[in-house]
């Protein structure tokens, strides 16, 4: 029998409903009445697997080393943007330290400076030396009028990955390829129609004209970009016009690039497409290398790489692409102790040449580059040691400026690039409209919101 | 619980249960209340109030008044999606609802046999949830070695489904087709169910063949189940985002699969303009409002019989 120190039939409905009561608050204040003990607790959350994995066993070390912390690690996958968003909206929820990626962290700049959700990370950077001991133009893609919101997980430089055999049975040695007019004459021999029917089986390289990928990769490699230091739009300039007609040349006048199968270039379509040999090259990251390797393990002993073709003689051999930064969120109780955690996850020497043997992503921390581990001869690549080739591009990486209104510019800026490619539109038309789509956003907000909102304002 | 039933009964379990009698009803309706108007009429109310509002980063807001609705009118992009949304809308009604409607009156059939598993096999594509039919299209569609391809190659035309413009929204209303004609072919089958045998033995008697009793007793008397199923499936149509979102990864290329849902989920998380978001949920309200009433309308779901 159920004794209540109450009249539980002077309760409407009586007893049961007065129980279910009782049990309601009990658990409310169960749920938001916990002890500040548990304070000692860090959340931290991820979107990629791959990230998680490694977290979740290196972890355990950093607890064993501080015992009074608990470390708990969620990953929410590709919906974890929008639940950070959400989070800090509403200015609850959100975790002690998140990772962001690259193209999502534009709208998390916007508002006013003050109002960002993460915590400005370059005194701390300063403080402890960090910003020489890594590639300091990683942190640009963080950066937002001379605050460090995030430190990079990763450097992601490109390569060019060949097929060593179809290029050498067209009579192209690749390991010569220095410039893209060198890459654009190899690429006429290799592009070739093998059974005479009147259509090319074989293309030089796949390039993605869906979306800014490629493109903006030869645009970075450049020194352009979308925005420039300031918060300039430099879409329209000589530089990226005529990136963009070099870009339309290779589908439409050189006839030598394919456009992605699928949708993008991790679509089990280009995949099968390499597989036949359609597809001599490609424009590859680290990380894209390591997708590879795991989709279509077969094609191992296949694939060679070289450092981009540059644009003169003597320069730059690669660009990034794609990138995932670690930051602190000001609904953080105790932003020392994330620090350790992100210092241990993020600076860790021994962590890093895990990460790289479990991911292929070469880390940010010049300290890590002579590892042995680098220098391995690499299977998947017929023995060349990848890692090295990586290493050698690593300090030549451009910057990559960041800017609240990237989001919105890259979505449009895909829409230019199609049309160009297309034809539709001439590249100088394409962006030229484009640049005047995202000036005249920009203008229009500045005019509402004004002096407070100043993109440019340091 | 105690009831009194006796006069000698203490008045006070008197007084308590009257007491209750007043207040039970009301403990009754109040889960649903409350659920409304924490998930529904607040969002709703804050949605509006937000569509007045410009918002920029996490706590700044300025009234606008209706200036996001004048940007929303003279928005490309947002006119593509609708147009778009209205292509996939038309190619629901058209394509979808007759197949649908042809399937239940083939199980309607006594010829047929196997009904329960062929039942079984239409239905069991809605069971699948919207993202994991998007994958499996995803290489339905795939350019080299798809489904699709594999039979137009040989005719020399490898079609880039979700690659080329023209293709993506054709790819995207066949996938609906395959996912929901078999939701929408169970209302039609239990309508047909509903149709009394007496109207065809008398259409039979007056000398209609099977097309005149399909045109002058299965239409007319389905008629009320058309009306809902075809509000029903533009509604859905109208609300159309994961298909073509994870089918052409964002609505590219060149927004060819962009919708109006997409596009406020992108000016709402992506590009965080919540108000301006907000507005394009309300524009899609009152689309979504005037299409179903015009409907019903044209259906004659308001004629009084």
């Amino acid at each position: 029998m159920l004794c209540l120190p109450i009249d539980t039939d002077g309760f409407p409905l009586g007893k049961g409903p007065m129980v279910m009561l009782v049990l309601f608050l009990l658990s409310t204040f169960f749920i938001f009445g916990r002890s500040e003990e548990e304070g000692e607790d860090l959340e931290f959350w991820i979107f990629a697997n791959t990230h998680y994995e490694e977290y979740q066993a290196r972890v355990p070390i950093f607890e064993a080393q501080n015992p009074s912390v608990n470390v708990r690690l969620i990953n929410f996958g590709g919906t974890m943007h929008d639940k950070l968003l959400a989070a800090m909206l509403s200015n609850f929820g959100a975790p002690d330290l998140v990772e962001v990626e690259i193209t999502s962290i534009g709208r998390f700049l916007k508002g006013a400076i003050d109002e960002i959700g993460f915590v400005d990370l370059r005194p701390r950077l300063e403080r402890e030396g960090w910003m020489d001991k890594l590639v300091v133009s990683r942190f640009t893609p963080w950066s937002y009028r001379g605050r460090i919101f995030g430190v990079p997980h990763d450097l992601h430089p490109v390569v060019l990955l060949y097929r060593d055999d179809l290029f050498k049975a067209a009579g192209v040695e690749m390991t010569e390829v220095e410039t893209w007019d060198d890459f654009i004459a190899a690429g006429k021999k290799a592009t070739r129609d093998l059974d005479g029917d009147g259509k090319i089986d074989q293309y030089a390289i796949v390039l993605d004209r869906r979306t800014e990928s490629d493109y903006f990769s030869l645009l970075l490699q450049q020194g352009g970009g979308f925005f420039d230091e300031d918060g300039n739009v430099i879409i329209d300039s000589e530089l990226a016009i005529e990136t963009l007609e070099f870009f339309t040349a290779l589908f439409n006048e050189h006839e030598i690039a394919t456009p992605v199968y699928g949708t993008w270039h991790g679509d089990p379509s280009n995949f099968a497409a390499m597989q036949d040999s359609k597809i001599l090259s490609i424009l590859a990251p680290d990380w894209y290398v390591g997708i590879l390797k795991s989709q279509v393990p077969q094609m191992a002993g296949k694939w060679k790489a070289i450092g981009m073709p540059s644009w003169q003689p003597g320069g730059r051999r690669t660009t990034t692409r794609g990138g995932t930064m670690v930051g602190i969120t000001k609904q953080c109780k105790n932003p020392d102790r994330a620090w350790e955690l992100l210092k241990f996850t993020y600076f860790d020497r021994p962590g890093l040449i895990n990460r790289y043997e479990t991911t292929r992503i070469i880390p940010p921390l010049k300290a890590a580059w002579d590892a042995p581990i680098f220098k391995e001869p690499d299977v998947y690549l017929g023995g060349q040691p990848l890692g090295e080739l990586f290493i050698q591009l690593a300090p030549d990486l451009p910057a990559r400026y960041q800017n609240p209104y990237w989001s919105e510019a890259a979505d449009l800026l895909n829409d230019a690039i199609f049309a160009a490619v297309t034809e539709k539109q001439t590249p100088r038309e394409a962006l030229t409209e484009l640049a005047k789509k995202v000036r005249t956003l920009m203008a229009k907000d500045m005019s509402r919101w004004g002096e407070q909102h100043d993109l440019m304002k340091p | 619980m105690k009831i009194p039933t006796h006069p000698n009964e203490p008045r006070r379990i008197i007084k308590n249960w009257n007491r209750q009698q007043k207040i039970a009803p009301y403990l009754f309706i109040a889960p649903f209340y409350l659920l409304f108007v924490v998930f529904m009429g607040y969002p709703l109310i804050s949605s509006l109030v937000m569509s007045l509002y410009e918002m920029r980063g996490f706590q700044s807001r300025i009234f606008v008044g209706f200036g996001n609705f004048t940007d929303l009118f003279g928005d490309p992009i947002f006119w593509k999606s609708l147009r778009n949304t209205a292509y996939f809308a038309i190619g629901t009604l058209t394509l979808q609802l007759p197949i649908a409607l042809l399937l239940a009156i083939l199980l309607n059939s006594k010829y047929v046999k196997g009904k329960n598993f062929l039942r079984l096999a239409f239905f069991a594509p809605v069971l699948v949830a919207g993202v994991f039919v998007a994958i499996i299209f995803n290489l339905v569609y795939d350019q080299r070695a798809g489904l699709i391809n594999q039979e137009f190659v040989l005719f020399g035309k490898e079609i880039g489904w979700l690659n080329e413009e023209n293709y993506v929204m054709p790819a995207v209303i066949l996938t609906g087709v395959w996912q929901w004609a078999g939701f929408n072919m169970i209302y039609f089958l239990a309508g047909l169910q509903g149709i009394r045998q007496e109207l065809y033995e008398a259409a039979a008697v007056d000398g209609a063949n099977w097309w005149q009793a399909f045109i002058h007793v299965t239409l007319p008397s389905l008629r009320p189940v058309i009306a809902f199923v075809f509000v029903v499936s533009m509604i859905g149509s109208l609300q159309l985002f994961d298909l073509p979102y994870i089918l052409t990864n964002g609505g590219e290329p060149a927004d060819a699969g962009s919708t109006i849902v997409m596009y406020l989920y992108k000016n709402g998380f992506q590009f965080m303009r919540l108000g301006y978001a907000a507005t394009i949920g309300w524009v899609l309200f009152f689309i979504i409002a005037v299409v179903s009433i015009v409907q019903l309308k044209l259906l004659g779901i308001f004629r009084e019989e």
